[in-house]
């Protein structure tokens, strides 16, 4: 079932919504697009327009957070990234209770080409002292985890693709700081986050051949390190999967705790430059080589060789 | 206001203070000096202070020993590893948000005063800005915000001192006509002297403008 990300982001901000008069959302003039929308339809009191100016957004939203507020600033990936500083010198420095959440991430903006699809978030928010990262996987993990983000007190980061996710869940229970074991494997286990997730258990379908584990790390930061070493303890090979770039993302991440704490191989796939226009989401994730099919080879290829 | 709070002994103060470690940002505390020794004076206890030009630390802590609220201990202290930061952090007495980057105070500001709207309470913020620091894109984008919401309840103060960290502000980067430039981004203007006792009259007076941001341009000579 094809289900989206923003849909899902927008109608689940209504629900917080009503249940936390607390929070309030803050749109850098693409409500239409991020689905933010529906929130101002159904509150436009706690609805604040800021215009086409990400710096000052996230400000405005840290002078909230310090009012007692729950700000959800929200805006495309790649733009918010301009407001990296002040995401790092007002907000994270304060650990401020400002929750940032993004759409258009990844190769999800793909008509858009290059400026519009980013694929460096990750990293850039992982860095930062007390932000912690979250990448749901489909329609559903979206509306939880982003409840279960307002809950918690501090700085987050929520990186959201546009439309097109496979239905990964039905109905389970999600914790922040907690991976999800979806499938048992021994010779290659897949860590995914975000849409690849469900890429990844297409993935193990078609290597019949081999004993293939899928994992969905839907908090970057703090990464489950727990479940991340049992799973190490069992499989021959790590794989990484993410539409961000390999360097300092969920591969990243993976492979700095598997090298101090159990080295073991870790392939890191995910993208190494900027992107494209395409008329065609899922064409565009072949060519970088996200495709289940070019991964299924990619993967089958290494598990020979090794 | 303690009598106490004369320019020249606070100047004296500020300077000893700076003198250990090479006049750190000492010409630009001594410009804000005045400023904050207003605003402190007008501040209702919930009303907000942001001192978004955080170098100048050193004359905010130099007000806040002569309230008592830091001691000559204290003073000395100051970047040393334990001691008091350079620049203001959250925590401090009257400080609500870390500075230390320019640019951020205003849009800070236009938070919570939106917040307190939303909440109908009676809360002024003031925020400090520096000239030099108003080529920060980011104060352009905020003073709009502040006027598209008519946020009467913010006011910020420009340390008008006509320098800036690596010369004069006109040949770093022209900010005239300031007034008009704030006018036109919807904001009362105000512009006076920087003596504490014209800019606390000045705030006293600014609390009778209802329906848009103020700002006061506290000019040194």
């Amino acid at each position: 079932m094809i289900e989206s990300f923003r849909e899902a982001f927008g109608r689940a901000l209504v629900e917080i919504g009503k249940e936390n008069e607390n929070v309030v959302v803050l749109d850098a003039d693409v409500k239409g697009s991020t689905k933010t929308i529906y929130f101002e339809k159904a509150f436009p009191d706690r609805f604040f327009q800021i215009g086409i100016s990400e710096q000052d957004l996230i400000s405005t939203a840290a002078g909230f957070a310090i009012a007692g507020k729950i700000p959800i600033a929200s805006a495309f990936a790649a733009f918010m990234m301009r407001a990296w500083e002040q995401i790092r010198n007002t907000v994270a420095r304060d650990n401020l209770n400002v929750k940032i959440v993004t759409t258009h991430s990844g190769f999800s903006d793909f008509m858009d080409g290059s400026s519009h699809q980013c694929l460096e978030d990750i990293a850039l928010m992982r860095v930062l002292p007390n932000m912690k990262v979250l990448v749901p996987a489909d329609a559903y993990a979206t509306k939880v985890l982003l409840k279960r983000m307002v809950e918690s007190e501090g700085p987050f980061y929520m990186r959201l693709g546009r439309d097109y996710t496979v239905k990964v869940y039905d109905g389970e229970e999600l914790e922040i700081g907690k991976a999800e074991i979806l499938r048992e494997g021994e010779d290659v286990f897949l860590i995914a986050c975000g849409f690849m997730v469900s890429v990844a258990l297409e993935v193990a379908e078609k290597l019949k051949d081999l004993s293939v584990g899928v994992a969905d790390f839907h908090t970057i930061k703090p990464l489950d390190e727990n479940t991340l070493l049992k799973i190490a303890k069992k499989a021959n090979l790590i794989v990484t999967l993410e539409e961000h770039s390999i360097f300092g993302g969920l591969g990243g991440a993976v492979a700095e705790v598997l090298s101090e704490r159990m080295p073991k191989r870790v392939i890191r796939i995910g993208t190494t430059e900027f992107g494209k226009s395409s008329r065609d989401y899922l064409a565009l994730l072949d060519l970088y080589g996200l495709s289940a099919d070019k991964i299924a080879k990619r993967v089958a290829e290494a598990v020979e060789g090794f | 206001m303690s009598e106490s709070l004369v320019r020249s002994a606070l100047n004296d103060k500020l300077k000893e203070m700076l003198s250990e470690v090479n006049n750190f940002h000492l010409n630009s505390s001594i410009t804000c000096l005045e400023i904050l020794k207003a605003v402190i004076a007008k501040k209702r206890e919930n009303d907000v202070i942001i001192l978004s030009k955080g170098h100048s630390a050193p004359a905010f802590y130099v007000i806040l020993s002569e309230l008592g609220l830091l001691s000559e201990e204290d003073l000395k202290s100051f970047a040393n590893l334990d001691g008091l930061p350079s620049h203001v952090i959250r925590g401090l007495p009257f400080i609500e948000v870390s500075s230390g980057s320019l640019g951020q105070g205003l849009s800070v500001a236009n938070g919570i005063a939106l917040a307190s709207k939303l909440e109908g309470e009676e809360k002024n913020v003031y925020v400090i800005l520096g000239d030099g620091e108003l080529d920060e894109g980011q104060i352009w984008e905020a003073a709009m915000t502040s006027s598209h919401y008519k946020l009467d309840n913010v006011i910020a103060i420009v340390d008008r001192n006509f320098k800036q960290l690596t010369g004069k502000t006109e040949e770093i980067m022209s900010k005239e006509p300031l007034g008009e430039k704030w006018k036109s981004f919807g904001w009362e203007v105000f512009e006076v002297e920087n003596k504490a006792e014209k800019i606390l009259e000045l705030l006293f007076e600014l609390d009778k403008v209802k329906g848009k941001p103020k700002v006061i341009i506290a000019k040194w000579e």
